[in-house]
């Protein structure tokens, strides 16, 4: 595996007067009080509790939970807008804790790049120079960063409107602006702090499949945080769940969906279409179980997922073989099937 | 679902059981009374009163502070007062005893002039002179007699308008006291801890100690004759002697000197700072006087006029060439100038001063809330005061006319930009710093800009109370339009005054219209 990208190890985060902060520290690590138990005590509200996980480079890590469950206050651990009460973060193999604040703002300005719920776009600035701000600060001449705007904002697909103001755009379009803002400094690692949120369900979608696009093809690591389990299913390639500051679990979506770690997941998950996640080999039976010719039964890869499956079970009466490096390697029945959909209720 | 059965609202019954006893427990002594009664108001669907209170009858002012209602209190009281006065004044008030004093001492005259008509009389001279004043003095005598007839006359029918009145409040306590008590019941539902209910021994103590305290003496000195000085005016003479034991000053004569004394100090040992104050104040002045002055006069309205259409359209453009054609064809030229840099200068420091502030203010809370009270002093405090001091310290003349000017003109600006300052969006600042941004430049990229409307609504207010000063500043020496409603004042010279009064009020306007109109289009850039 490659270095991570993102590295957060042990991260505290307890909000509230200093005094009562570090004294709340030492009692939430000697005798592990709840949050409820904290803010009872000390007055503090516990916004991070004990976060731990690496991103790799390349892939969209979502980080998914209610509003008040500490997302947002983890992402912002990453550029250092908050500082932990406790732990270590590393980006590319640096700890940010210990920069001084010229090399934290060169790190912001090079290799973060952040988009925002509510787009935090300057009103008074043209769509150009929104995107550019990022280099304004570092100081890149204007001939070069209106070029470099003008090349992102047709990544977002936005040529045309350099000269707009954002109040002019859309929802949607202002929110791509925010996207083309923050990839104009070509950085490393995305922070996208439920950048679609706020957009009508439609744009929603449509946002998420370009972004999706987009990000596979720049190769960024990303940080997205959402409170919808549907977009992170559609956009992750892991999700961690987050509950009261705490991290429930981290797992690939079909992990999540099939495998929730407990009550509080599995209330998440129940609503959650299955027909996309749930791959042929976590359904796939033996073929010993079934006893019968399949020389006519349609042939699935084991990759393939329950909507494929069912197309293919619409026409015949048989099971779908399953398939692996062109080896029959199990049989998916039509109960085995509608169980898959319902979740693997047995 | 709950297991209620629903009704319609048309079958619902009163259910008074918890009603009542909430009362009772509201009124606390006489419970059952009130329940009874505000039984009757909620039944009642005209306006008239359908309850009596007796007791409100009988006790007027001291049943509501009994039952702790303030507001009626002090009403029943000033009302009963009124009435009684009106019947102290026909009873025992002496409304003719003026004129009978006046006949009593005509009568000794008339006896007087007749005693002399004889002794002129028997002296063998002419009494005729002594027996005309004679008589005219019994005629007036007779006047005044009449006069103090009808004035005790009239003293019945004061004593009876008093009774009326008086049977007229308390017929209207008895009847409006439970309708009352029941809006103060219906606020005590809503917050018990802090409206009054039921009967408590120390408002009833309290609202007769009030009653003594007032009714009394305000009778007695509206309807004695002579009633002791002391109640006439405060005896501040007579109180100073009591605590200064001495007869050589009063209390304000020895704080007045004082406060001379300090001031006088304080301006001599502070002179070189209030002198360079006053230098540089003179100095920025100076630079625009000359500007607008020493500039040939052409230029000067050409700059203005093209000025005014750049900024705020042709319309303005022309309002502004005749006011200035007003100004310079009643040689108010060179002294309309004058306001003109007055006002800038005084808007110029408002400014360079109040921004920087506002901005420090908008970011930290804490020195806003040490600022605010000062602030308001600037605001409120009347001019007329403030200008006694900045004589002391700085002297007469236009640049400590500007500085009284730029105290009153200063809060709006610090305080809209602080405003301002406070309304940028976090989250925009967050964005820009999570992209880099130094403080500096979040100020200036972010914060100011974002602010800027409001900034400019305070300059803007700057200049119109600074305008509105400008004349004010006359009375320290200022110099330029004030001067000459000043003078025009002083001689009650109308037309001088009137015209000068246009002149103000054209600059005034065309310095808003301008400021205005280039704001608009900043606006809808």
């Amino acid at each position: 595996m490659t270095e991570a990208a993102v590295k957060i190890e042990d991260v505290w985060k307890i909000f509230g007067p200093p005094g009562a902060v570090s004294e709340a520290m030492t009692a939430v690590k000697n005798e592990g009080i709840g949050k409820p138990e904290v803010l009872e005590r000390f007055g503090c509200v516990v916004g991070v509790a004990d976060a731990s996980f690496a991103v790799p480079r390349g892939e969209i890590f979502c980080i998914m939970g209610l509003s008040g469950s500490g997302k947002s206050t983890l992402v912002r651990h990453v550029n250092r807008l908050i500082e932990p009460t406790a732990g270590r973060i590393e980006i590319l193999g640096r700890d940010i804790a210990h920069m001084g604040e010229k090399e934290l703002r060169a790190v912001r300005a090079k290799q973060i790049g952040m988009v925002f719920q509510h787009m935090a776009l300057m009103p008074h600035r043209s769509v150009r120079d929104n995107v550019a701000y990022p280099l304004e600060i570092r100081g890149v001449s204007k001939s070069k960063r209106w070029a470099v705007s003008d090349h992102t904002l047709s990544l977002v697909d936005l040529q045309g409107y350099e000269d707009r103001l954002p109040k002019e755009l859309s929802g949607g379009m202002q929110q791509r602006v925010g996207i083309a803002r923050a990839l104009a400094s070509d950085p490393e690692i995305l922070l996208m702090d439920e950048p679609f949120s706020a957009l009508d369900p439609l744009i929603r979608l449509q946002l998420q499949d370009q972004f999706k696009a987009l990000v596979a093809q720049l190769q960024k690591t990303t940080l997205f945080i959402t409170h919808d389990l549907d977009e992170a299913i559609r956009i992750g390639h892991r999700i961690a769940i987050m509950k009261d500051g705490r991290i429930v679990q981290i797992g690939t979506p079909e992990d999540i969906v099939t495998n929730p770690a407990d009550d509080y997941v599995r209330e998440f998950v129940q609503g959650i279409s299955k027909l996309k996640l749930v791959k042929a080999h976590s359904i796939m039976e033996p073929l010993e179980k079934f006893n019968g010719a399949l020389d006519s039964a349609p042939r699935a890869s084991s990759e393939s997922d329950l909507d494929q499956l069912i197309d293919l079970s619409v026409g015949t009466d048989q099971p779908v073989v399953i398939t692996e490096d062109g080896r029959d390697v199990g049989v998916v029945t039509k109960p085995r099937l509608l169980r898959g959909i319902q979740g693997g209720k047995e | 679902m709950t297991d209620t059965t629903v009704t319609a609202a048309s079958q619902i019954e009163v259910d008074r059981a918890e009603l009542d006893a909430s009362i009772s427990r509201f009124a606390g002594s006489n419970g059952e009374y009130y329940a009874e009664a505000f039984h009757k108001i909620h039944e009642a669907t005209g306006v008239v009163p359908t309850s009596f209170n007796l007791a409100a009858m009988l006790l007027g002012p001291i049943w509501a502070a009994m039952r702790g209602v303030w507001g009626s209190f002090w009403g029943f009281l000033i009302l009963e007062v009124i009435a009684w006065v009106q019947i102290g004044r026909g009873a025992w008030g002496n409304p003719g005893a003026e004129f009978l004093e006046r006949a009593a001492r005509q009568t000794e005259r008339a006896a007087e002039f007749t005693e002399r008509a004889e002794a002129a009389r028997l002296a063998g001279e002419d009494p005729s002179r002594f027996e005309t004043l004679a008589g005219n003095m019994a005629r007036a005598v007779e006047r005044n007699q009449q006069a103090a007839e009808a004035a005790n006359a009239e003293a019945f029918s004061i004593l009876m308008i008093g009774l009326a009145l008086l049977l007229v409040i308390k017929l209207v306590e008895g009847f409006y006291s439970n309708v009352i008590y029941e809006k103060q019941y219906s606020r005590w539902r809503i917050d018990p801890s802090h409206v009054d209910s039921g009967v408590k021994t120390q408002r009833l103590i309290l609202g007769i100690l009030l009653v003594l305290a007032i009714a009394p003496l305000t009778v007695y000195k509206f309807t004695s004759a002579s009633p002791i000085e002391m109640l006439s005016g405060f005896p501040e003479r007579e109180v100073s002697q009591l605590v200064l034991s001495t007869d050589s000053q009063t209390i304000y004569t020895g704080v007045a000197n004082w406060m001379d004394r300090q001031i006088d100090a304080a301006a001599t040992a502070g002179s070189g700072a209030f002198d360079s104050i006053t230098a540089g104040v003179r100095a920025v002045l100076d630079t625009l006087t000359l500007a607008l002055i020493g500039t040939p006069w052409p230029v000067v309205m050409v700059v203005i006029c093209v000025v005014a259409w750049r900024a705020a359209g042709p319309r303005v453009a022309i309002f502004t060439a005749a006011a200035l054609a007003y100004v310079a064809l009643l040689g108010y030229w060179e002294i309309s100038m004058e306001t003109v840099a007055l006002v800038g200068a005084a808007v110029l420091i408002c400014v360079t001063i109040g921004i920087p502030l506002g901005i420090w203010f908008g970011k930290s809370a804490r020195a806003y809330r040490g600022a605010e009270p000062v602030l308001d002093l600037m605001q409120t405090l009347p001019a007329f005061v403030y200008l006694i001091p900045i004589i002391a310290f700085f002297g007469t003349g236009n640049p400590p006319g500007i500085l009284a000017t730029i105290i009153f003109g200063m809060p709006p600006v610090i305080r809209l930009t602080a405003l301002g300052m406070r309304g940028v969006p976090d989250s925009i600042k967050e964005a820009a710093v999570a992209f880099g941004a130094t403080r500096w430049q979040l100020l200036k990229d972010v914060e100011f800009p974002l602010a800027l409307p409001s900034i400019m609504a305070g300059v803007n207010q700057t200049i119109l109370m600074c305008l509105s000063m400008v004349v004010i500043i006359s009375l320290i020496g200022g110099g330029g339009l004030g001067k000459v409603i000043l003078e025009a004042l002083q001689y009650a010279a109308k037309g001088p005054g009137l015209l000068g009064g246009f002149a103000i009020l054209f600059c005034a306007m065309v310095i808003d219209r301008i400021v205005q109109g280039a704001f608009r289009r900043a606006d809808q850039k």
